[in-house]
């Protein structure tokens, strides 16, 4: 109890100092209060354009495609990670020896980073936007579910840090591992459901996306936000969405904490 | 011509500079190939499913936005370096490297960031758009308006950098200023008759980024109409507007950092 009592007052301070350090930028996260609501008003005409007199799209109707949109750039505020960008400058430089030294897992120090960073992501980007998009633009945007969706943004939190954190360790047997990270973001952009809802894909995709992690990032949560009954080809239920989501957390927990401990060992401290 | 030999040597020496690591160019170009492919995957997933932009066939569409992507890497080509490396001085405090040497400052830091990164981009907007415009029926007519209006839709989008290079003076460190421009430019990947008519006048003459891909593509489609000719006019006025206030902002360096 007290090992877990020791830990979680690490993971205050943590966050707490990487919040006040942030809060010096926070003019940057305000950038979202414009950014979310321009990219949305795109996305509202495309798919007006495209919908035209049809009711349903891939089985999904106007409306709530529009409201994915919505909550989609939400979730993105609530779960933005970086720990990729991170961890590759640390082991490039050299400077992850001053965390190899550390009582500390490195790993639990930058998920601790990562909550303070998205505390003040909720208030300067999530809440203005959150308001935006409920009043002026008169989206239902209520989560149907409230612990249902808190559950699912905890874990697309969670599975975003595990395999930004994958990726990050690439770094540790390339030296310049920035195409890696590229190519990641480009496909996950894709494949997490941020450009376009999974269910448009054709069912044989959206099968093989339940095995890869990035639609747990996104479109998961999305559709849970929004009560969908019936997610992706499997036609999962919201409960079995989100049992779905928890088991691929923890598989992307173990998985890191693998390729950590292998990387671990390669690791020179000299730079490059 | 002074200027043209020294923007041409600095031109030579970005190649040089990327053939010394040329797994690095290669990979980059690769990539920046590969998200040239994905990147108009919104509209295939949209006419794959049936649906369609009314009045658009997929192959126009696509050309709509392989031309803006080929407008994007040439700016990107000429001007974007001009942004991050602006932006790596102001944080820095160490612009007044810049303004030592004996040219003028934004000519300079053009030349010497020619980026050879922004090949893949270029060379993947232009197969796209060749791709397109032989599978859409573009019609051969309307290649000179196309230049004219490729022409003036590379300004904007150098205009565009320029912009947001000037804003790093005052507003230091944020590195999200880009976002910002990226929403904006949103409005001239889609046909524009999508868009109400406010939002239509504000991407053709105010910030006129459906000149960058829309304008052009109609243009080779033979869909232009008489006023997107015009709309070079604002082009041209928003270059120069990104090359006035850039040069103003220079006055107000304050060499601090940030």
């Amino acid at each position: 109890m007290s090992w877990l009592k020791h830990k979680l007052e690490i993971c205050r301070a943590v966050a707490f100092v990487t919040y006040n350090e942030w809060s010096a930028y926070r003019s940057h996260s305000l950038v979202s209060v414009f950014v979310g609501p321009v990219y949305f008003i795109v996305q509202y005409f495309i798919w007006t354009a495209v919908y035209g007199d049809s009711s349903s799209f891939g089985g999904m109707e106007l409306e709530q495609t529009v409201r994915y949109f919505g909550v989609s750039a939400l979730i993105g505020y609530l779960t933005m990670d970086f720990a990729d960008w991170n961890l590759q400058m640390l082991v490039r430089t050299g400077k992850f020896l001053t965390f190899a030294l550390r009582p500390v897992h490195h790993r639990f120090f930058a998920l601790s980073q990562k909550l303070g960073h998205r505390v003040l992501g909720f208030i300067f980007e999530f809440l203005p936007c959150f308001l935006i998009f409920l009043f002026v633009f008169r989206i239902d945007i209520i989560p149907v579910h409230i612990g249902w969706t808190v559950l699912s943004v905890a874990l697309a939190f969670l599975m975003n840090f595990y395999v930004n954190y994958c990726i990050g360790m690439t770094a540790f047997y390339f030296v310049q591992a920035r195409g890696i990270r590229t190519v990641y973001q480009l496909v996950s952009s894709v494949f997490s459901g941020v450009l376009v809802p999974l269910s448009f894909f054709p069912g044989s995709v959206q099968w093989v996306m339940m095995f890869l992690p990035f639609q747990y990032t996104n479109y998961i949560t999305a559709m849970v936000w929004s009560g969908s009954e019936s997610i992706g080809e499997l036609g999962l239920t919201i409960p079995q969405a989100v049992m779905f989501q928890g088991v691929a957390t923890v598989v992307a927990a173990l998985f890191s904490e693998l390729v950590y401990r292998a990387s671990i060992k390669r690791f020179t401290a000299v730079g490059a | 011509m002074r200027y043209i030999k020294i923007y041409l040597t600095c031109v030579r020496i970005a190649f040089s500079q990327a053939a010394a690591y040329r797994t690095d160019f290669i990979l980059g170009n690769v990539i920046t190939l590969l998200s040239n492919i994905l990147f108009p995957l919104v509209t295939v997933v949209i006419y794959a499913n049936g649906a369609e932009f009314p009045g658009w066939t997929m192959w126009e569409v696509l050309l709509i936005q392989s031309v803006f992507s080929m407008s994007n890497g040439l700016s990107a080509m000429l001007t974007n370096g001009v942004l991050w490396v602006t932006f790596d001085h102001i944080r820095e405090g160490s612009f007044e490297i810049v303004l030592l040497k004996p040219l003028p400052p934004l000519f300079y830091l053009m030349a010497i960031n020619f980026s050879t990164g922004s090949l893949g981009h270029f060379a993947g907007g232009l197969v796209l758009t060749i791709v397109s415009a032989l599978n859409s029926g573009a019609d051969a007519c309307g290649i000179p308006a196309f230049l004219l209006l490729f022409a003036a839709g590379t300004a904007v989008m150098c205009g565009l950098d320029l912009i947001m290079a000037a804003i790093s003076f005052k507003w230091v460190g944020n590195s999200r200023i880009p976002e910002i421009f990226d929403s904006i430019s949103e409005f001239g990947k889609y046909p524009l008759g999508i868009f109400p008519k406010p939002l239509r006048i504000l991407a053709a003459f105010v910030i006129p980024v459906a000149v960058v891909g829309f304008f052009p593509a109609s243009a080779l489609l033979g869909r232009s109409e008489s006023y997107m000719l015009l709309a070079v006019i604002p082009c041209a006025v928003f270059l120069a507007f990104g090359i006035w206030l850039y040069n103003r902002m220079i006055k107000r360096y304050e060499g601090v950092g940030g």
